[in-house]
């Protein structure tokens, strides 16, 4: 780790926010985080935040960004993360020192006020310019008008320009007002002993999504594809995913028809069809749990971890 | 009204019935004659026969395996891909590898234990029938050169359908890389 990573890096565990606990929603909102999990954890999530002015908006989103409930549940299991109650962190957030948030809101009406008067400045400057540059044109053929020449060119333009202008920037000026981009300032971090329980995840689906993370992959929702993981073998800015994959239960039936399915699918796209899970009864499967076939050691594995085995289903061209 | 034959396949497939017990059921060796039948008379695959056990353990396979040899390589793995692009070499100058078939029929279930079970009991080239037809002229095969078998175990799934259609997709066995065809 580099020192630029270390210092970018959020102050641990950081909390993931929990919103609405009837359908779970897992958000970061701060950019730091969001950029540090996916150089060093390979973790991608979803923007979610779009401008308020474009409610059609479907690309190029912003914060906040949602987690898939794996990668909440991988961040808080790594000890990296906890789930914090977004609704009970906001409320208590308000609830604030009531002069924490006389001095954030004088701050910002001082930060208001100089934009006013900045933009206010800038306006005057350019009447000015503008006025230079009709006397300096219209003076010099027509000397007889030079004296009067400030007063009906002045009259082209408004009033007000003329008032304010006639006074220099005072307190009349009317601040801005502000819209803050960012919330940190004045609500403090919520603290781990209000952390919530662990996302649901279906064990199948959290199984291969493990695996394949801890492989290096990286994974994201694989909706657009109709599976769970679109699985890329590196950043998705550089990579085209390899795999369309899919999360079963060790004894699940899957119908041949959905196999063939997503390997036509996959074999469209240039990927190819993976399904995995965790193996249930390790007595068969001992050769496999001592020599993975993709050659990553299992060292440090904890006794409650699985061994997770995966198929790729490709069309054969015949 | 003439006699109404059956048809060849048909035939074909009552005639391969398999005499005396066998660890499989007898409607699977059916699935397993016809899949065979397409593999040799549809796709020119020879040297075509059926496994009903292990190669290297005691146990039975859960079903009937079929392998044989394709007029021409079926799977080409993209790093091999790859270098023979940079080789120039063409695929038909590769030799074709024995594959594994596995026969089954649309409306089946399988499951991942069943799939690790199956692989589980097969090793990565099917034996030949006859070991003079193993011996290829020895392309330059250096472990991880072109010729060589890559990609870890892998079959062929040989689905049927009801109107006897019979199409083919490779599984492998772990995480093998897509091939950009």
């Amino acid at each position: 780790m580099t020192v630029q990573d270390s210092l970018l890096a959020p102050d641990l565990p950081f909390p993931i926010f929990q919103i609405s606990q009837t359908v779970r929603r897992y958000l970061l909102y701060d950019i730091n985080t969001v950029t540090w999990l996916r150089r060093t954890h390979n973790i991608l999530g979803v923007f979610i935040g779009s401008l308020p002015q474009s409610p059609q908006q479907n690309v190029f989103f912003g914060l906040p960004m949602e987690l898939q409930p794996e990668e909440a549940t991988l961040l808080v299991e790594k000890g990296l993360a906890f789930i914090a109650d977004d609704f009970r962190t906001h409320k208590q957030a308000v609830r604030s020192p009531p002069r924490a948030m006389a001095n954030y809101k004088a701050t910002a009406r001082k930060e208001a006020l100089a934009t006013a008067k900045a933009v206010t400045k800038q306006k005057q400057l350019k009447t000015q310019e503008v006025l230079q540059r009709l006397n300096v044109r219209q003076g010099t053929p027509d000397a007889d008008n030079t004296v009067d020449n400030d007063e009906p060119d002045e009259s082209i333009f408004d009033t007000s320009t003329q008032e304010t202008s006639s006074r220099p920037v005072s307190s009349s000026v009317i601040p801005y007002s502000s819209t803050p981009t960012t919330s940190y300032p004045p609500i403090p971090t919520p603290s781990k002993q209000s952390s919530l329980p662990l996302p649901e995840v279906s064990a199948s689906s959290y199984a291969l999504f493990k695996h394949l993370h801890a492989l290096g992959y990286f994974m994201s929702p694989g909706l657009r594809f109709g599976c769970q993981f679109s699985v890329y073998p590196g950043d998705p800015l550089r990579f085209h995913s390899h795999f369309l994959a899919m999360g079963h239960d060790w004894d699940e039936e899957i119908d041949i028809l959905d196999l063939i399915g997503g390997g036509r699918l996959g074999t469209g796209v240039k990927k190819g069809w993976l399904i995995g899970g965790a193996v249930k009864n390790s007595d068969d499967n001992e050769k496999h749990v001592a020599t993975s076939e993709d050659g990553q050691s299992e060292i440090g594995r904890k006794p409650g971890d699985f061994h997770v085995r995966t198929f790729c289903v490709e069309w054969s061209g015949m | 009204m003439g006699d109404l034959q059956p048809s060849a396949l048909t035939a074909y497939i009552e005639a391969s019935r398999p005499v005396g017990v066998l660890p499989q059921d007898s409607h699977h060796h059916a699935l397993a004659a016809q899949v065979l039948h397409n593999l040799q008379y549809q796709h020119d695959w020879t040297d075509l026969r059926i496994h009903t056990d292990s190669s290297h353990s005691a146990r039975p396979l859960l079903k009937p395996l079929v392998s044989g040899l394709p007029p021409h390589r079926i799977y080409v793995h993209p790093d091999e891909q790859i270098e023979m692009l940079k080789q120039s070499v063409q695929e038909k100058d590769v030799p074709s590898e024995r594959e594994w078939v596995l026969p089954t029929h649309l409306r089946e279930t399988w499951s991942l234990r069943k799939f690790a079970e199956l692989f589980d009991g097969i090793d990565p080239v099917p034996p030949a029938e006859n070991q003079a037809s193993e011996e290829k002229p020895p392309f330059p095969t250096a472990k991880g050169g072109i010729g060589s078998r890559r990609g870890g175990k892998r079959l062929m799934l040989a689905t049927v359908g009801d109107d006897s259609t019979v199409v083919y997709y490779v599984v492998h066995d772990g995480i093998v890389k897509p091939r950009q065809n």
